[in-house]
Protein backbone atom coordinates (compact mmCIF):
# COMPACT_ATOMS: atom_id res chain seq x y z
CA UNK A 1 0.00 0.00 0.00
CA UNK A 2 1.21 3.56 -1.09
CA UNK A 3 1.88 5.84 2.17
CA UNK A 4 2.99 9.18 2.01
CA UNK A 5 6.58 9.71 2.98
CA UNK A 6 5.84 11.63 6.39
CA UNK A 7 8.90 13.34 6.06
CA UNK A 8 8.04 15.21 2.82
CA UNK A 9 4.75 16.58 4.87
CA UNK A 10 5.53 20.36 5.89
CA UNK A 11 3.19 22.97 7.45
CA UNK A 12 0.32 24.38 5.84
CA UNK A 13 -1.19 27.63 6.68
CA UNK A 14 -0.37 28.92 10.22
CA UNK A 15 -4.08 29.36 11.14
CA UNK A 16 -6.32 27.27 8.86
CA UNK A 17 -9.48 28.89 9.37
CA UNK A 18 -8.26 32.72 8.74
CA UNK A 19 -5.94 32.01 6.44
CA UNK A 20 -7.98 30.25 4.34
CA UNK A 21 -10.64 32.14 4.38
CA UNK A 22 -9.10 35.18 3.22
CA UNK A 23 -7.20 33.16 0.76
CA UNK A 24 -11.09 32.42 -0.40
CA UNK A 25 -11.96 36.03 -0.44
CA UNK A 26 -8.51 37.00 -2.64
CA UNK A 27 -10.70 34.40 -5.01
CA UNK A 28 -14.00 35.47 -5.40
CA UNK A 29 -12.60 38.84 -5.28
CA UNK A 30 -9.82 37.85 -8.23
CA UNK A 31 -12.94 36.51 -10.46
CA UNK A 32 -15.52 39.09 -9.39
CA UNK A 33 -13.17 42.17 -10.93
CA UNK A 34 -11.60 40.55 -13.55
CA UNK A 35 -8.10 41.58 -13.95
CA UNK A 36 -6.95 42.43 -11.02
CA UNK A 37 -4.49 41.43 -8.61
CA UNK A 38 -5.84 39.57 -5.45
CA UNK A 39 -3.08 39.13 -1.79
CA UNK A 40 -3.38 35.54 -0.81
CA UNK A 41 -2.92 34.37 2.71
CA UNK A 42 1.01 33.67 3.26
CA UNK A 43 1.88 29.92 3.31
CA UNK A 44 5.64 27.91 2.43
CA UNK A 45 5.82 26.71 -0.92
CA UNK A 46 6.06 23.01 -1.88
CA UNK A 47 8.84 21.84 -4.08
CA UNK A 48 8.07 24.59 -7.08
CA UNK A 49 4.40 25.00 -6.14
CA UNK A 50 4.40 28.28 -4.92
CA UNK A 51 3.28 29.99 -1.93
CA UNK A 52 0.04 31.70 -4.03
CA UNK A 53 -0.99 28.47 -5.93
CA UNK A 54 -0.79 26.65 -2.81
CA UNK A 55 -2.78 28.75 -1.06
CA UNK A 56 -5.78 28.51 -3.61
CA UNK A 57 -5.21 24.38 -3.61
CA UNK A 58 -5.38 24.85 0.94
CA UNK A 59 -9.13 26.99 0.65
CA UNK A 60 -10.56 25.35 -2.29
CA UNK A 61 -9.64 21.80 -2.58
CA UNK A 62 -10.61 19.11 -0.50
CA UNK A 63 -12.06 14.88 -0.54
CA UNK A 64 -14.68 16.38 -3.10
CA UNK A 65 -12.56 18.34 -5.57
CA UNK A 66 -10.69 15.53 -8.19
CA UNK A 67 -7.58 17.19 -9.13
CA UNK A 68 -5.60 16.83 -12.29
CA UNK A 69 -1.77 18.03 -11.91
CA UNK A 70 0.06 19.16 -14.64
CA UNK A 71 3.50 17.03 -14.84
CA UNK A 72 5.75 20.10 -13.65
CA UNK A 73 3.37 19.70 -10.36
CA UNK A 74 3.79 15.82 -10.25
CA UNK A 75 6.20 15.31 -7.15
CA UNK A 76 6.07 12.88 -4.46
CA UNK A 77 6.61 16.55 -1.94
CA UNK A 78 3.55 17.66 -4.08
CA UNK A 79 1.47 14.65 -3.75
CA UNK A 80 2.25 13.81 -0.33
CA UNK A 81 1.07 17.48 1.00
CA UNK A 82 -1.96 17.92 -0.71
CA UNK A 83 -3.25 14.48 0.33
CA UNK A 84 -2.21 15.03 3.61
CA UNK A 85 -3.76 18.86 4.09
CA UNK A 86 -6.51 18.87 1.68
CA UNK A 87 -7.16 15.05 0.82
CA UNK A 88 -8.20 15.95 -2.66
CA UNK A 89 -7.77 12.98 -5.24
CA UNK A 90 -5.39 13.60 -7.91
CA UNK A 91 -6.84 11.42 -11.46
CA UNK A 92 -4.93 11.10 -14.57
CA UNK A 93 -7.72 11.26 -16.88
CA UNK A 94 -8.56 15.36 -17.64
CA UNK A 95 -12.32 14.86 -17.49
CA UNK A 96 -12.76 14.11 -14.43
CA UNK A 97 -10.97 17.34 -12.79
CA UNK A 98 -12.81 19.78 -10.65
CA UNK A 99 -9.56 21.58 -10.95
CA UNK A 100 -6.52 21.58 -12.68
CA UNK A 101 -3.32 22.82 -11.97
CA UNK A 102 -1.19 24.14 -14.67
CA UNK A 103 1.87 25.90 -15.13
CA UNK A 104 2.18 27.69 -18.29
CA UNK A 105 3.78 25.26 -20.05
CA UNK A 106 0.45 23.32 -19.64
CA UNK A 107 -1.61 26.13 -21.37
CA UNK A 108 -1.18 25.06 -25.01
CA UNK A 109 -3.56 22.83 -24.89
CA UNK A 110 -7.03 22.57 -22.62
CA UNK A 111 -8.53 19.96 -24.20
CA UNK A 112 -10.28 16.96 -22.07
CA UNK A 113 -10.61 20.19 -19.05
CA UNK A 114 -14.55 19.57 -18.59
CA UNK A 115 -16.18 23.30 -19.70
CA UNK A 116 -19.73 22.41 -18.32
CA UNK A 117 -22.84 21.66 -19.87
CA UNK A 118 -25.63 23.83 -21.06
CA UNK A 119 -27.61 22.77 -18.04
CA UNK A 120 -24.65 22.75 -15.23
CA UNK A 121 -22.53 24.98 -16.59
CA UNK A 122 -21.07 25.40 -12.87
CA UNK A 123 -19.74 21.82 -12.87
CA UNK A 124 -16.89 23.37 -15.31
CA UNK A 125 -13.21 22.33 -14.17
CA UNK A 126 -11.76 25.52 -12.66
CA UNK A 127 -7.90 26.00 -13.78
CA UNK A 128 -4.82 27.39 -11.17
CA UNK A 129 -2.45 28.27 -13.08
CA UNK A 130 1.00 29.51 -11.29
CA UNK A 131 2.96 31.84 -13.80
CA UNK A 132 5.99 33.56 -13.19
CA UNK A 133 4.51 36.86 -12.62
CA UNK A 134 0.96 38.70 -13.78
CA UNK A 135 2.14 41.33 -15.52
CA UNK A 136 4.40 42.54 -18.48
CA UNK A 137 2.83 40.77 -21.10
CA UNK A 138 0.93 41.70 -24.22
CA UNK A 139 -1.75 44.02 -22.57
CA UNK A 140 -5.43 42.93 -23.64
CA UNK A 141 -8.86 44.69 -23.06
CA UNK A 142 -11.01 43.03 -21.06
CA UNK A 143 -14.92 43.52 -20.49
CA UNK A 144 -17.77 41.47 -19.13
CA UNK A 145 -19.19 41.72 -15.79
CA UNK A 146 -17.37 42.63 -13.17
CA UNK A 147 -15.37 45.50 -14.65
CA UNK A 148 -16.41 49.14 -15.38
CA UNK A 149 -16.07 49.56 -19.02
CA UNK A 150 -13.03 47.71 -20.13
CA UNK A 151 -9.80 47.12 -18.49
CA UNK A 152 -6.24 46.52 -19.83
CA UNK A 153 -4.66 43.24 -18.46
CA UNK A 154 -1.38 42.03 -18.93
CA UNK A 155 -0.83 38.48 -18.72
CA UNK A 156 2.14 36.99 -19.97
CA UNK A 157 0.86 34.16 -21.79
CA UNK A 158 1.14 33.12 -25.11
CA UNK A 159 -1.12 33.48 -28.17
CA UNK A 160 -2.22 29.44 -27.88
CA UNK A 161 -3.63 30.21 -24.29
CA UNK A 162 -6.48 32.24 -25.78
CA UNK A 163 -6.91 30.09 -28.67
CA UNK A 164 -7.48 27.15 -26.35
CA UNK A 165 -10.17 29.65 -24.30
CA UNK A 166 -12.03 30.82 -27.27
CA UNK A 167 -12.02 26.87 -28.81
CA UNK A 168 -13.62 25.82 -25.01
CA UNK A 169 -16.19 28.85 -24.51
CA UNK A 170 -19.52 28.63 -25.49
CA UNK A 171 -21.21 30.54 -22.49
CA UNK A 172 -22.47 29.69 -20.02
CA UNK A 173 -20.18 26.85 -20.97
CA UNK A 174 -16.21 27.63 -20.44
CA UNK A 175 -13.31 27.33 -18.11
CA UNK A 176 -13.01 29.49 -15.41
CA UNK A 177 -9.04 30.58 -14.97
CA UNK A 178 -7.24 31.62 -11.07
CA UNK A 179 -3.64 32.89 -12.32
CA UNK A 180 -1.31 32.81 -9.46
CA UNK A 181 2.01 34.75 -8.76
CA UNK A 182 4.12 36.33 -6.08
CA UNK A 183 1.08 36.41 -3.63
CA UNK A 184 -1.53 37.12 -5.41
CA UNK A 185 -3.87 35.91 -7.72
CA UNK A 186 -5.78 37.56 -10.77
CA UNK A 187 -8.94 35.91 -11.88
CA UNK A 188 -10.14 35.01 -15.74
CA UNK A 189 -13.73 33.68 -16.01
CA UNK A 190 -15.14 32.40 -18.64
CA UNK A 191 -17.96 35.61 -19.01
CA UNK A 192 -15.05 37.83 -19.15
CA UNK A 193 -14.92 39.54 -22.91
CA UNK A 194 -11.16 39.57 -24.20
CA UNK A 195 -11.38 42.18 -27.39
CA UNK A 196 -8.35 43.71 -29.26
CA UNK A 197 -4.79 44.45 -27.96
CA UNK A 198 -3.57 47.29 -26.97
CA UNK A 199 -1.18 47.27 -30.42
CA UNK A 200 -4.62 47.30 -32.25
CA UNK A 201 -6.81 49.34 -30.04
CA UNK A 202 -4.06 52.63 -30.46
CA UNK B 1 -2.86 29.44 15.85
CA UNK B 2 -2.72 33.34 15.47
CA UNK B 3 -4.89 34.25 18.96
CA UNK B 4 -4.67 37.96 17.73
CA UNK B 5 -6.77 36.53 14.80
CA UNK B 6 -10.09 35.14 16.25
CA UNK B 7 -11.79 37.84 18.65
CA UNK B 8 -13.45 36.54 21.33
CA UNK B 9 -16.23 34.19 20.10
CA UNK B 10 -18.93 31.20 21.20
CA UNK B 11 -16.81 28.68 22.31
CA UNK B 12 -17.91 25.25 20.98
CA UNK B 13 -18.34 26.17 17.27
CA UNK B 14 -16.11 27.11 14.94
CA UNK B 15 -15.58 30.68 13.47
CA UNK B 16 -18.87 31.68 11.85
CA UNK B 17 -20.37 28.34 13.05
CA UNK B 18 -20.32 26.33 9.89
CA UNK B 19 -17.60 23.78 9.64
CA UNK B 20 -14.62 23.99 7.25
CA UNK B 21 -15.68 21.40 4.56
CA UNK B 22 -19.26 22.96 4.11
CA UNK B 23 -17.49 26.71 3.86
CA UNK B 24 -15.31 24.97 1.20
CA UNK B 25 -18.16 24.23 -0.87
CA UNK B 26 -20.58 26.48 -0.30
CA UNK B 27 -17.31 29.35 -1.73
CA UNK B 28 -16.46 26.61 -4.52
CA UNK B 29 -19.99 27.13 -5.28
CA UNK B 30 -19.46 31.10 -4.54
CA UNK B 31 -16.62 30.95 -7.26
CA UNK B 32 -19.11 29.49 -9.97
CA UNK B 33 -21.60 31.78 -9.67
CA UNK B 34 -19.77 34.52 -9.86
CA UNK B 35 -18.48 33.20 -12.85
CA UNK B 36 -21.44 32.89 -14.64
CA UNK B 37 -23.58 35.91 -13.47
CA UNK B 38 -27.29 35.21 -12.98
CA UNK B 39 -26.97 31.04 -13.05
CA UNK B 40 -28.28 29.45 -9.80
CA UNK B 41 -25.94 26.93 -8.84
CA UNK B 42 -26.66 24.14 -6.38
CA UNK B 43 -24.87 23.81 -3.43
CA UNK B 44 -25.35 21.69 -0.46
CA UNK B 45 -27.51 23.66 2.14
CA UNK B 46 -27.03 22.94 5.67
CA UNK B 47 -29.34 23.04 8.88
CA UNK B 48 -28.80 26.26 10.13
CA UNK B 49 -30.23 27.05 14.27
CA UNK B 50 -33.21 28.74 12.57
CA UNK B 51 -36.35 27.63 10.33
CA UNK B 52 -36.22 28.03 6.84
CA UNK B 53 -37.90 31.44 5.73
CA UNK B 54 -36.09 33.06 7.86
CA UNK B 55 -32.97 33.61 5.94
CA UNK B 56 -30.90 30.27 6.42
CA UNK B 57 -29.29 30.76 2.75
CA UNK B 58 -28.39 34.27 3.11
CA UNK B 59 -26.65 33.09 6.24
CA UNK B 60 -24.53 29.85 4.88
CA UNK B 61 -23.21 32.81 2.21
CA UNK B 62 -22.36 35.30 5.45
CA UNK B 63 -20.69 32.29 7.47
CA UNK B 64 -18.81 31.18 4.33
CA UNK B 65 -17.27 34.58 2.94
CA UNK B 66 -17.02 36.14 6.75
CA UNK B 67 -13.56 37.10 8.32
CA UNK B 68 -12.21 38.21 11.44
CA UNK B 69 -11.64 41.72 9.68
CA UNK B 70 -15.41 41.92 8.37
CA UNK B 71 -17.75 44.68 9.49
CA UNK B 72 -21.40 43.23 9.23
CA UNK B 73 -24.76 44.96 8.74
CA UNK B 74 -27.61 42.86 8.83
CA UNK B 75 -31.10 44.77 7.55
CA UNK B 76 -34.87 43.04 7.05
CA UNK B 77 -37.43 44.70 4.77
CA UNK B 78 -34.86 48.12 5.57
CA UNK B 79 -34.86 47.82 9.41
CA UNK B 80 -31.69 46.75 11.53
CA UNK B 81 -33.49 46.74 14.66
CA UNK B 82 -36.05 44.26 13.73
CA UNK B 83 -36.56 40.37 15.18
CA UNK B 84 -34.98 38.70 12.05
CA UNK B 85 -32.22 41.02 11.71
CA UNK B 86 -31.44 41.15 15.38
CA UNK B 87 -30.75 37.62 15.99
CA UNK B 88 -28.85 37.29 12.77
CA UNK B 89 -26.56 40.46 13.73
CA UNK B 90 -26.08 38.46 16.80
CA UNK B 91 -25.89 34.85 15.60
CA UNK B 92 -22.01 36.53 13.73
CA UNK B 93 -21.34 38.53 16.65
CA UNK B 94 -21.48 35.46 19.03
CA UNK B 95 -19.98 32.51 16.73
CA UNK B 96 -17.30 34.79 14.40
CA UNK B 97 -16.68 37.50 17.07
CA UNK B 98 -16.86 40.12 13.85
CA UNK B 99 -17.81 43.60 14.38
CA UNK B 100 -21.03 44.76 13.84
CA UNK B 101 -22.75 47.96 12.22
CA UNK B 102 -25.66 49.86 11.58
CA UNK B 103 -24.35 52.18 8.86
CA UNK B 104 -24.56 51.36 5.50
CA UNK B 105 -20.74 52.74 4.44
CA UNK B 106 -19.36 51.56 7.61
CA UNK B 107 -20.23 47.62 6.82
CA UNK B 108 -18.30 45.33 4.21
CA UNK B 109 -20.80 42.35 4.69
CA UNK B 110 -24.76 43.39 4.37
CA UNK B 111 -26.59 40.64 4.90
CA UNK B 112 -30.50 42.01 3.68
CA UNK B 113 -33.92 40.50 3.35
CA UNK B 114 -35.68 42.02 1.00
CA UNK B 115 -34.32 45.60 0.43
CA UNK B 116 -31.06 47.38 -0.89
CA UNK B 117 -29.86 49.99 0.97
CA UNK B 118 -30.93 53.91 0.01
CA UNK B 119 -27.43 54.61 0.76
CA UNK B 120 -25.31 53.64 -2.68
CA UNK B 121 -23.16 50.79 -2.05
CA UNK B 122 -19.61 50.95 -2.23
CA UNK B 123 -16.82 49.08 -4.27
CA UNK B 124 -15.34 46.23 -1.94
CA UNK B 125 -19.09 45.60 -0.69
CA UNK B 126 -20.83 42.77 -0.71
CA UNK B 127 -24.31 42.48 -0.51
CA UNK B 128 -25.85 39.03 0.54
CA UNK B 129 -29.54 38.73 -0.16
CA UNK B 130 -31.84 35.80 1.52
CA UNK B 131 -33.90 34.43 -1.02
CA UNK B 132 -37.29 32.59 -0.52
CA UNK B 133 -37.48 31.01 -4.08
CA UNK B 134 -34.94 31.80 -6.77
CA UNK B 135 -36.25 30.31 -9.45
CA UNK B 136 -38.10 33.08 -11.28
CA UNK B 137 -39.91 30.76 -13.52
CA UNK B 138 -41.39 28.68 -10.75
CA UNK B 139 -45.03 30.09 -10.61
CA UNK B 140 -45.11 29.35 -14.36
CA UNK B 141 -43.51 26.07 -14.81
CA UNK B 142 -43.08 24.16 -11.72
CA UNK B 143 -40.67 21.61 -13.01
CA UNK B 144 -36.94 22.08 -12.08
CA UNK B 145 -36.27 19.54 -15.28
CA UNK B 146 -38.00 22.04 -17.09
CA UNK B 147 -36.94 25.30 -15.60
CA UNK B 148 -33.41 24.20 -16.36
CA UNK B 149 -33.86 23.67 -19.73
CA UNK B 150 -35.60 26.82 -20.21
CA UNK B 151 -32.37 28.51 -18.41
CA UNK B 152 -30.50 26.31 -20.83
CA UNK B 153 -31.86 27.34 -24.11
CA UNK B 154 -32.38 30.76 -23.31
CA UNK B 155 -36.37 30.09 -23.51
CA UNK B 156 -37.58 32.93 -21.10
CA UNK B 157 -40.51 34.28 -23.68
CA UNK B 158 -43.22 32.67 -21.08
CA UNK B 159 -42.18 35.86 -18.74
CA UNK B 160 -43.04 38.50 -20.86
CA UNK B 161 -46.48 36.45 -21.10
CA UNK B 162 -46.47 36.60 -17.49
CA UNK B 163 -46.08 40.51 -17.41
CA UNK B 164 -48.29 40.99 -20.65
CA UNK B 165 -50.97 39.22 -18.64
CA UNK B 166 -50.78 41.81 -15.87
CA UNK B 167 -51.16 44.46 -18.70
CA UNK B 168 -54.59 42.44 -19.89
CA UNK B 169 -55.83 42.74 -16.58
CA UNK B 170 -54.85 45.63 -14.76
CA UNK B 171 -53.83 48.00 -17.42
CA UNK B 172 -49.59 48.18 -16.02
CA UNK B 173 -47.26 46.14 -15.04
CA UNK B 174 -48.82 45.30 -11.16
CA UNK B 175 -45.50 42.80 -10.44
CA UNK B 176 -43.99 44.90 -7.28
CA UNK B 177 -42.00 42.82 -5.61
CA UNK B 178 -39.15 39.93 -6.93
CA UNK B 179 -39.38 41.69 -10.19
CA UNK B 180 -37.55 39.57 -12.58
CA UNK B 181 -34.27 41.18 -14.27
CA UNK B 182 -31.96 39.97 -17.13
CA UNK B 183 -28.49 39.32 -16.46
CA UNK B 184 -25.51 40.77 -18.39
CA UNK B 185 -28.25 40.03 -21.70
CA UNK B 186 -28.32 35.90 -20.38
CA UNK B 187 -29.97 34.49 -17.55
CA UNK B 188 -33.13 35.68 -16.23
CA UNK B 189 -32.59 35.92 -12.30
CA UNK B 190 -35.23 36.54 -9.31
CA UNK B 191 -33.58 39.53 -7.14
CA UNK B 192 -35.25 38.37 -4.60
CA UNK B 193 -38.05 39.83 -2.70
CA UNK B 194 -36.77 43.37 -2.86
CA UNK B 195 -39.37 45.82 -3.86
CA UNK B 196 -38.55 46.86 -7.88
CA UNK B 197 -37.94 50.23 -6.24
CA UNK B 198 -34.70 49.12 -5.43
CA UNK B 199 -34.01 47.17 -9.36
CA UNK B 200 -32.32 50.27 -10.62
CA UNK B 201 -29.57 49.87 -8.13
CA UNK B 202 -28.81 46.44 -8.89
CA UNK B 203 -27.60 48.22 -12.14
CA UNK B 204 -24.07 47.97 -12.63
CA UNK B 205 -23.57 48.47 -9.05
CA UNK B 206 -20.05 48.29 -7.44
CA UNK B 207 -20.54 45.98 -5.09
CA UNK B 208 -21.01 42.62 -5.70
CA UNK B 209 -24.05 40.73 -5.06
CA UNK B 210 -24.87 37.08 -3.46
CA UNK B 211 -27.72 35.58 -3.32
CA UNK B 212 -28.41 32.41 -0.94
CA UNK B 213 -31.68 30.19 -0.79
CA UNK B 214 -31.70 27.74 2.29
CA UNK B 215 -34.73 25.33 1.54
CA UNK B 216 -34.03 25.18 -2.24
CA UNK B 217 -30.12 25.50 -1.63
CA UNK B 218 -29.68 27.73 -4.82
CA UNK B 219 -27.31 29.88 -4.51
CA UNK B 220 -26.35 32.96 -7.19
CA UNK B 221 -24.69 36.11 -7.75
CA UNK B 222 -24.33 39.54 -10.03
CA UNK B 223 -20.37 40.72 -9.97
CA UNK B 224 -19.60 44.42 -9.81
CA UNK B 225 -20.87 46.54 -12.57
CA UNK B 226 -22.84 44.04 -14.30
CA UNK B 227 -25.85 44.95 -16.41
CA UNK B 228 -29.08 44.05 -14.88
CA UNK B 229 -32.13 45.06 -16.60
CA UNK B 230 -35.71 44.76 -15.43
CA UNK B 231 -37.71 42.92 -18.20
CA UNK B 232 -40.49 45.15 -19.69
CA UNK B 233 -42.15 46.35 -22.75
CA UNK B 234 -41.17 49.13 -25.33
CA UNK B 235 -45.05 50.61 -24.38
CA UNK B 236 -45.04 49.59 -20.95
CA UNK B 237 -41.35 50.40 -19.55
CA UNK B 238 -39.96 49.64 -16.28
CA UNK B 239 -41.45 51.82 -13.93
CA UNK B 240 -40.47 52.13 -10.16
CA UNK B 241 -43.11 52.85 -7.29
CA UNK B 242 -43.25 56.41 -6.41
CA UNK B 243 -45.36 58.43 -3.57
CA UNK B 244 -47.49 61.96 -3.26
CA UNK B 245 -46.31 61.69 0.76
CA UNK B 246 -42.55 62.25 1.90
CA UNK B 247 -41.36 60.90 5.25
CA UNK B 248 -42.79 61.78 7.94
CA UNK B 249 -39.32 61.57 10.10
CA UNK B 250 -36.92 62.65 7.92
CA UNK B 251 -38.17 64.58 5.20
CA UNK B 252 -37.15 62.45 2.07
CA UNK B 253 -38.76 62.60 -1.18
CA UNK B 254 -36.62 60.18 -3.07
CA UNK B 255 -36.72 56.92 -0.08
CA UNK B 256 -39.12 53.58 -0.12
CA UNK B 257 -41.93 53.87 1.97
CA UNK B 258 -43.49 52.25 4.27
CA UNK B 259 -47.24 53.17 5.34
CA UNK B 260 -48.15 52.92 8.97
CA UNK B 261 -51.53 53.31 10.37
CA UNK B 262 -50.82 55.20 13.99
CA UNK B 263 -54.37 55.44 15.40
CA UNK B 264 -57.86 53.85 15.62
CA UNK B 265 -59.33 55.90 12.84
CA UNK B 266 -56.88 54.64 10.44
CA UNK B 267 -54.32 57.57 9.82
CA UNK B 268 -51.92 57.27 8.17
CA UNK B 269 -48.20 58.06 7.86
CA UNK B 270 -45.48 56.98 5.57
CA UNK B 271 -41.90 56.39 7.08
CA UNK B 272 -38.44 55.25 5.02
CA UNK B 273 -37.96 51.87 5.12
CA UNK B 274 -34.51 51.92 5.43
CA UNK B 275 -33.93 53.24 9.25
CA UNK B 276 -30.11 53.77 9.02
CA UNK B 277 -30.90 55.91 6.18
CA UNK B 278 -33.84 57.65 8.04
CA UNK B 279 -31.74 58.04 10.98
CA UNK B 280 -28.90 59.75 9.29
CA UNK B 281 -31.15 62.33 7.84
CA UNK B 282 -32.69 63.23 10.82
CA UNK B 283 -29.71 63.51 13.05
CA UNK B 284 -28.05 65.89 10.22
CA UNK B 285 -31.23 67.98 10.37
CA UNK B 286 -31.28 68.64 14.15
CA UNK B 287 -27.46 69.24 13.93
CA UNK B 288 -28.15 71.90 11.70
CA UNK B 289 -28.88 75.60 13.14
Amino acid sequence: MYRAPSELLQAAFDDPVLDAQQSFRAALKALAEPGTRQPLAVVAAVDHLQAATYALCLSLLDNDTPLWLAPAFDTPAIRANLAFHCGCPVVEAREEAMFALLDAAALDDLSGFYNGSERYPDQSCTLLVQLDRLDRGPALSWQGPGIDGNRLVGLPLKPAFWQQRAARSDFPRGLDALFCADGEVLGLPRSTRIGDSLAEVA
Amino acid sequence: MNAHAIPASEAGYNFAYLDEQTKRMIRRALLKAVAIPGYQVPFGGREMPLPYGWGTGGMQLTAAILGAGDVLKVIDQGADDTTNAVSIRRFFARTAGVATTERTPAATVIQTRHRIPETPLAAGQIMVYQVPIPEPLRFIEPSEQETRTMHALGDYGVMHVKLYEDIATFGHIATSYAYPVTVDGRYVMDPSPIPKFDNPKLDRSPALMLFGAGREKRLYAVPPYTRVVSLDFEDHPFQIQQWEQCCAICGSGDSYLDELIVDDAGSKQFVCSDTDYCAQRAQQQESRP
